[in-house]
């Protein structure tokens, strides 16, 4: 993990002169005033650099975090995004277990509603996003709301199909078990199908919350927007900043990664049981 | 309920038909067998002879197609409504993310049984296994053998007077199954349950049983019943004895004989 780190970091700085390179050389046939004198040497300056040189990076990632709470900062516009990727990903948690539990409760139901689900995963969200804003806000739904939604809309999915494999996942022995109990439906699906399920449910919302992340993203992006990094993704792109990107990029990265590193917690705290074992 | 002349198990012409696609398989015909209350009953036989579909039958988990089955006199799913029997499984079906503890309190959580007396009850089963050292565990930190007792003290649990058992010790080691034989008779003869046992092993059918059900396959059939008159306390010596290598024998004979292969080749 680390050697491949210090692999990717050394192997960074050439590559980053050699895609620079062709740009300074060319600014400085145009005489542009650099400050240097060789292509060598302007490739760690230019102003928007294909790939940004460390100290550009951070310096612009140092004066694009401050300060932290100011709506044009990266930083609070991180939040914003965070907020409605995690909303949303609240009401795909809870439209995704309520889906589970009917398609398993009911074939007829898992029958009528499942490729209309599979049909709802495959409309892009680009596409999406613009005419369901536009919708929303005929009914006064405005601002981040719309966000969440459309990050909900696509993340609510995995969630479905994967508490639904988690509440089908017992052993037939252990149904059997509770049957020589007498247990009624529901101590089966509370004492059973459900516990059953939560690794599932984890390992489906990882891949829902990412999935959330992009949503909202790509809704911001899309949309009508007056803050997220997808607003600013879309403004630093018009403004061909590379440098301002590269920072927001990093930003979005790290969202994902604390996303994804709060869900497992969470994880280790509802399954205890599985603290420990080897797979 | 001991004493009353109700056998604890009764089969008349018992039939099971499972019907496929590939056509019909006949998992039980004709079955006879009554087994007494207090009796431990042992079934073996070849792969495939209907051991299992036998208990299911007797635990309502699956219906006759044919016959007359009664388990302490009434219908089996009767006998399933009053919770009737505990049903210890040929794998130990442990709930995963119960400790221990939690899962021989399973049955008694489903039952609602008093809460006052729950834990103690439990805790009373697992010593009884000899597991009071990993109430707290989880079962992936069991062997396998501790896992079955697990299960063994969780179908003891709600004190159900027929036990029905499906190749309890079937994936233990030697030496682990003969302890484990040990720690059942002993059991069985504290508690005075009736219990019906699965099994491959003729050793073991032997020394734990008063009688031995001997079947065949295809189709499933009852071949032979052999009495087990081996005096108790059974223990090492048991095994040793020339009456438990001739009712060994016998058992033998006529599981070969349901094999088709000859009486002494
Ligand atoms: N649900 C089922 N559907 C169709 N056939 C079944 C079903 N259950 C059992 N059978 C068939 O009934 C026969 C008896 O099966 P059973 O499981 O009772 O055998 P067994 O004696 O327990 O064997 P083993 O010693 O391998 O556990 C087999 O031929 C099996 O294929
Ligand atoms: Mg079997």
């Amino acid at each position: 993990m680390i050697i491949v780190a210090a692999l990717a970091l050394a192997l960074y700085w050439p590559l980053m002169l050699w895609v620079n390179a062709g740009a300074a050389q060319r600014s400085l046939d145009n005489g542009a005033e650099l400050g240097c004198t060789t292509a060598i040497a302007c490739a760690t300056q230019l102003r928007n650099p294909v790939l940004p040189a460390p100290a550009q990076l951070g310096n612009s990632l140092r004066a694009m975090s401050v300060p932290p709470l100011a709506p044009t900062s990266v930083p609070y516009n991180t939040l914003i995004t965070a907020g409605e990727t995690v909303v949303g990903l609240l009401i795909a948690s809870v439209l995704g277990i309520g889906l589970a539990v009917a398609l398993v409760g009911s074939r007829a139901f898992e029958r009528v509603t499942l490729p209309w689900l599979i049909a709802s995963q495959t409309v892009p969200v680009i596409a999406l996003a613009p005419m369901l804003a536009v919708v929303l806000g005929q009914y006064g739904v405005q601002g981040w709301l719309p966000k969440a939604l459309i990050a909900a809309y696509i993340a609510f999915f995995p969630v479905a199909v994967g508490v639904a494999a988690g509440l089908r996942s017992p052993d037939p022995m252990q149904e059997d078990l509770l049957t020589t109990y007498r247990a009624s439906g529901w101590q089966t699906f509370w004492k059973l199908r459900l516990p059953a399920s939560l690794p599932f449910l984890f390992t489906s919302l990882k891949v829902a919350a990412t999935a959330a992340l992009i949503g909202s993203i790509v809704a911001e992006i899309s949309t009508i927007s007056f803050s997220g990094l997808g607003k600013m993704l879309a403004e630093n792109s018009r403004a061909s900043d590379t440098l301002a990107l590269w920072v927001i990029m990093l930003y979005g990265a790290g969202l994902g990664i604390a996303l994804v590193a709060v869900l497992g917690l969470l994880e280790r705290l509802v399954t205890p049981w599985r603290a420990g074992q080897s797979r | 309920m001991r004493g009353t002349a109700q056998p604890a198990v009764h089969l008349k012409d018992l039939n099971m038909v499972f019907r496929g696609a590939q056509g019909d398989t006949v998992a039980l015909q004709d079955a006879n067998l009554d087994i007494a209350q207090g009796e431990f009953v042992s079934l073996i036989g070849p792969s495939g002879c209907g051991k299992t579909t036998l208990l299911r039958l007797m635990a309502d988990l699956i219906t006759p197609t044919g016959g007359e089955l009664l388990v302490g006199g009434k219908s089996p799913a009767l006998a399933r409504q009053e919770r009737a029997y505990g049903y210890v499984f040929q794998s130990p079906a442990l709930l995963e993310w119960r400790t221990v503890l939690n899962n021989v309190l399973l049955p008694l959580d489903v039952m609602n049984t008093p809460k006052a007396t729950r834990q103690a009850r439990a805790h009373e089963m697992l010593k009884l296994v000899g597991l009071e050292g990993f109430a707290g565990r989880y079962p992936w930190q069991l062997s396998g053998g501790m896992q079955q007792r697990v299960s063994i003290a969780r179908a003891l649990a709600f004190d159900p007077a027929l036990l029905l058992m499906d190749e309890p010790f079937g994936a233990l080691d030697e030496i682990t199954r003969e302890h484990l034989n040990g720690e059942l008779l002993r059991l069985w003869q504290e508690t005075g349950k009736t219990v019906v046992f699965v099994t491959h092993g003729i050793s073991e059918a032997v020394f734990l049983s008063t009688r031995v059900v001997v079947m065949t396959s295809r189709p499933g059939k009852i071949e032979g019943v052999v009495d087990i008159d081996l005096p108790y306390p059974r223990n090492v010596e048991t095994r040793e004895s020339p009456r438990f290598f001739e009712l060994a024998t016998r058992v033998r004979e006529l599981l070969r004989r349901g094999h088709g292969f000859d009486a002494d080749d």
